[in-house]
């Protein structure tokens, strides 16, 4: 994997995650000669163009078919080819999460599958292009990893993880123009072993995606108040770091789990879901999108509307202290 | 071996399969099996692993062997017993079929060792699954041709268009499908169910099709096959061929109850009897 350049970063958080995969696809196309780009008429949309004109023989489109999108993908994952799969978030886990499961799945081929635009990012376009539920519907199906990437670096090295790893990826992109960079420095990634991104004994803020800037600043928000918090960076929801959580169980006093999903099925269900196993655990309180559509609204809009900013979330971490 | 050997030896390999059939269906007790899908489908699989395809029992991922696919899965009986006589399961693993921890379950489930190239039997997946290996070895600039198996009430689903819209664009020359028209599905005849000209969806999105009248016929579907193998069309190839359901057991043939069911011992006798009689 090459440094990436402060600028280049910049330039990255400017344009969002839609332009840190094109670019990272064409170094990955450069590096990994068995990887190929898959994608159902999204090409301009997910940024391909780069790839698809330095790799032309390495890239395809199935037309408007995600279900299609799927099986091929494992048909050539099965004889030995790495694909890259890109569709909308709102449409690509749920909708071909048939073939996700007895093909990906079932088989545990070598894929990655990645949903941009996850989360309510396409504000105006509607309900029908919000993505609340794709980690619930991969979250249950046996063998995948599933990522959400939290700054625009953290993306490209989740890529280069990805390129080299055993087993069918799911990878939800957050974070659009102004993603903020919460990684400037070279650091390390690795998929399923989450980050401390801040200590803190009383609230532990557990995110993932681009919110976790939003959580960071709530951090400071209740520093500043004399309330002591620790960040956590859970960039991987299955699996989950445990050891981590294990820690936070043992450690701080409330946990507030932090996604732009669904409150079921996400990483907040993913956290319950393992806490249960336990007596005297924190108690947790979940920021999320809530279980119901949404208005329509551009995407601050939404994220004030369901407390998913800084204030926000101090304001729901004061409230349940 | 000379044409008229090649057939002779593999309509004795379809006998011998059927008989599978029904030991192996017999075997799943009460928990039954699809005979009629398995039965129609025989001289297709026996003329694929018996003369038409490149494969080695021996060494089952050999890079050059030809791929099959089942994707009409709940026909596997076919591609087992097809396993079965050419040595990649033995005849032991062929009566644990469906039994607790075989690993024979109702569809096939990918298992390299044994010959099973992919998991299958949610219908239409196999076939863009196929699709897909197709395009892996252009891609990879290998020479085997991929064959897979297609049911007639499996064209309803959406995701075999849409497999064969994108294979047609990728002039997928080395992959052969073979519809199994037995015309009868889960519920009724094709006919009642959802009655399309299969010939002009075929051709409406771009593939070589080929109707055989007689599927059941070693000559005919042997003929199909080989001059779809030799084509030099540069499109993916269909050949529909039509086939008698349940095809060799009397009171299956055509019928719509044993789609799927468990076989009794007094109708597994009269199979095995008009199998032995035959």
């Amino acid at each position: 994997m090459r440094k990436i350049p402060i600028e280049r970063l910049q330039e990255w958080s400017k344009l969002g995650h839609r332009t840190v995969l094109g670019e990272t696809l064409v170094m990955l196309g450069a590096d990994y000669p068995e990887m190929v780009t898959v994608t159902a008429d999204l090409t301009p949309t997910a940024r391909l163009t780069g790839f698809k004109e330095a790799y032309p023989d390495r890239f395809y489109d199935v037309g408007i078919a995600e279900q299609n999108m799927i099986d091929f993908t494992a048909g050539l994952a099965v004889e030995g080819i790495r694909p890259f799969t890109v569709g909308l978030a709102a449409i690509v886990p749920m909708r071909p999460a048939e073939q996700m499961r007895v093909a990906l799945g079932y088989m545990n081929l070598n894929a990655t599958v990645i949903g941009i635009e996850a989360g309510v990012r396409f504000g105006p376009l509607g309900n029908t292009h919000y993505a609340m539920d794709d980690i619930a519907v991969v979250r249950a199906i046996p063998n995948f990893t599933i990522v959400s990437p939290s700054d625009p670096l953290q993306v490209h090295k989740a890529l280069y993880a990805a390129a080299e790893y055993d087993g069918p990826i799911y990878m939800r992109l957050t974070g659009g123009p102004g993603f903020p960079i919460m990684y400037p420095d070279d650091f390390d990634f690795q998929i399923g072993k989450a980050i401390e991104y801040r200590k803190g004994s009383e609230v532990a803020f557990i995110s993932n995606g681009a919110l976790l800037a939003e959580a960071v600043a709530a951090a400071d928000i209740l520093q500043n108040k004399g309330i002591s918090v620790r960040v956590i960076d859970m960039h991987t929801v299955k699996p989950l770091d445990t050891v981590m959580l294990d820690k936070v169980f043992a450690e701080n006093k409330l946990i507030v789990t932090i996604e732009e999903h669904s409150p079921i099925g996400g990483l907040g269900g993913a956290v319950a879901e393992y806490k249960a196993g336990f007596t005297g655990t924190p108690k947790q309180v979940f920021a999320s999108l809530g279980d119901k559509f949404q208005k329509l609204g551009d995407h601050a809009f939404l994220m004030k509307e369901n407390r998913l900013t800084a204030s926000g979330l101090a304001a729901l971490a004061e409230e349940n202290l | 071996m000379d044409k008229k050997n090649t057939i002779e030896s593999i309509e004795k390999e379809a006998a011998v399969m059927r008989r599978h059939v029904i030991e192996m269906g017999y075997a799943a007790g009460g928990r039954g099996a699809h005979f009629g899908p398995a039965l129609s489908s025989i001289e297709i699989v026996a003329s694929l692993f018996f003369e038409i395809m490149n494969h080695n029992p021996l060494n089952p991922t050999m890079a050059e062997r030809d791929r099959f696919i089942q994707s009409k899965g709940h026909a596997c009986l076919s591609y087992y017993a097809a396993l079965v006589e050419t040595g990649y399961i033995t005849k032991e693993q062929m009566y644990t079929f469906k039994g607790d921890g075989s690993f024979l379950s109702g569809h096939p489930s990918r298992n390299m060792k044994y010959g099973i190239e992919i998991s299958s039997g949610s219908l239409g997946n196999g076939f863009a699954i196929a699709c897909g290996m197709a395009k892996a070895a252009k891609i990879k600039k290998e020479n085997h041709n991929v064959y897979c198996l297609v049911g007639d009430g499996e064209c309803n689903e959406g995701i075999i268009w849409e497999a064969a819209m994108n294979g047609a664009k990728s002039k997928l020359d080395n992959l052969i499908a073979i519809v199994d028209r037995n015309g009868v599905q889960l519920a009724g005849k094709t006919i009642d169910i959802m009655d399309v000209d299969l010939e002009a969806l075929w051709k409406a999105v771009g593939w070589e099709v080929l109707i055989v009248k007689e599927g059941n016929d070693t000559a005919s579907i042997l003929k199909a096959l080989e001059k779809m193998k030799n084509s030099q069309s540069g499109k993916p190839h269909v050949i529909i061929a039509n086939t008698t359901k349940g095809k060799g057991i009397s009171f299956m043939e055509d019928s719509i109850s044993w789609h799927a069911r468990p076989l009794n011992k007094e109708d597994y006798e009269q199979a095995v009897s008009e199998l032995e009689n035959a």
